[in-house]
């Protein structure tokens, strides 16, 4: 195996990834013919690619219905628009101009160099300390505990703002509205809650009482039929709003990721 | 090609709504491009959460970042990138945290990954090989990885990666080339 046999090599891998056209394909198929090492390297590539045509990720399709990503997505959108960040980025953004401008005039205006320049004192990086301790550990947990429960919570957020939305009507019942997406997603939410957000434990304590009455609606959502009275919808509503159970929700996720 | 010409004149009216601040083009963009975005997400991070992550935040950048969007340039390239770019970002994050959880010596990240044996819900051979194939492509180098997502996942041209990834044609060439030949050295036994 010498450089030159290496750039055949390189020259079966793009041949078995379909990527050689022309005339280099043409060559490189001759030496197949002419290399038994070459040959094999191709089949076993060929092999390798045939399992990933076969991997069920180029298929698959994500188990959120698009409605629910457009509001999460809405939701992130309105969190940062409204943000001190946001503000402070623009605020950030004219300081540097002016510290722009500034830089310039020290460079450029005679005189200004000399009278501004301050003697600085190189200062010592404060040493870390390396290592893993239970306090340390402890607080990775609570930190994962909080990012999942942000997670659940962005999550529920959109089942609620879904039900909040202008609600689809039931083809098969009159006055009747169709749950049955925001139903399944409850359960779905709601089942996987008990494995990713311990209410126990204490790096949620203060979120437990919202936790638990963002539970409850999701429990009544997901108790309901596909086509669900809309005195029913109105009920849900009414509770979500005497608990003002979004604006806490939002806060909440706020209060959780700062 | 990336998508045909009636579909990207449409995806471009989008594009030039979201970058005079019309929020509303993003939901008709996010229904053509979210399951495109989301296999790219899924190929690379192996994870189905993460991957609902990476669309959320490739269209939450698609519309703060419209005003960058060369009006000349296609419409889907540009968001394969951006969301290439999250799924990168998202992967860096996940492995500080696993390194911080569970120090390693330096250089064993990609072993230890591969180590262990398939569990005993494993047992039947297609699960074997999409859990060796997980485990294998999670090992991947950060490019190595996108390029071999984009070319046999997405089926993308070299010239059409190489514009994604901001990289030259060579680059893309041989980190293809590494990427198959590292997957097939860890998915041998199950190749053979």
């Amino acid at each position: 195996m010498n450089l030159f046999h290496e750039r055949w090599r390189t020259r079966v891998s793009l041949l078995a990834s379909g990527c050689l056209d022309g005339g280099l394909r043409e060559k490189t198929l001759r030496h197949l013919d002419t290399c038994a090492a070459c040959r094999d390297d191709h089949a076993a590539l060929l092999r390798l690619l045939e399992e990933v045509r076969q991997d069920p990720v180029r298929e698959a399709e994500p188990d959120v219905a698009l409605q629910f990503l457009v509001a999460r997505v809405e939701a992130r959108l309105d969190t940062a628009l409204s943000s001190p960040a946001w503000r402070w980025g623009w605020a950030a953004a004219s300081l540097g101009i002016a510290v722009l401008a500034g830089a310039l005039a020290v460079r450029f205006v005679p005189g200004f160099v000399d009278e501004t320049r301050v003697a600085t004192t190189p200062t010592a990086a404060p040493v870390a300390e390396v290592g893993m301790d239970a306090a340390a550990l402890e607080r990775l947990e609570r930190t994962l505990a909080r990012e999942q429960a942000v997670r659940y919570l962005a999550e529920a957020e959109d089942v609620l703002v879904n039900l909040r939305a202008e609600a689809r009507p039931c083809p098969k019942k009159h006055a009747h509205v169709e749950l049955d997406a925001e139903a399944e997603r409850s359960r779905e939410l709601l089942s996987r809650r008990a494995l990713l957000v311990d209410l126990e434990g204490n790096a949620l304590l203060p979120a437990r009482d919202v936790l638990v009455d963002v539970d409850n609606v999701l429990r009544e959502v997901a108790s309901l039929s596909g086509c669900s009275g809309r005195d029913e919808l109105e009920r849900l509503r009414r509770e979500m709003d005497e608990r003002q159970l979004l604006m806490k929700v939002r806060l909440l996720s706020r209060e959780l990721v700062s | 090609v990336w998508s045909n010409a009636g579909v990207d004149a449409t995806d471009r009216e989008l594009m030039e709504r979201l970058v005079r601040g019309e929020r509303e083009a993003l939901s008709p963009l996010m229904e053509r491009h979210h399951r495109r975005v989301y296999r790219i997400a899924l190929a690379y991070l192996r994870n189905p959460d993460d991957a609902l992550d990476v669309v959320q935040e490739t269209f939450v950048k698609t519309f703060e970042h419209a005003a960058r969007w060369n009006p000349a340039a296609e419409v889907a390239p540009w968001i394969t990138r951006i969301a290439v770019n999250q799924s990168i970002d998202r992967y860096r994050r996940e492995r500080r945290r696993a390194q911080t959880m569970t120090p390693m010596a330096e250089g064993d990240h990609h072993e230890s990954l591969d180590s262990g044996g398939i569990s005993p819900e494993d047992a039947a051979r297609g699960t074997q090989v999409k859990a060796r194939l997980d485990r294998a492509l999670r090992a991947l180098p950060e490019r190595q990885r996108a390029v071999f997502v984009l070319r046999h996942y997405e089926e993308r041209s070299l010239e059409e990666i190489a514009d994604v990834l901001g990289v030259r044609l060579g680059t893309v060439k041989s980190s293809l080339h590494r990427a198959t030949h590292e997957l097939r050295r860890r998915l041998q036994g199950l190749l053979a």
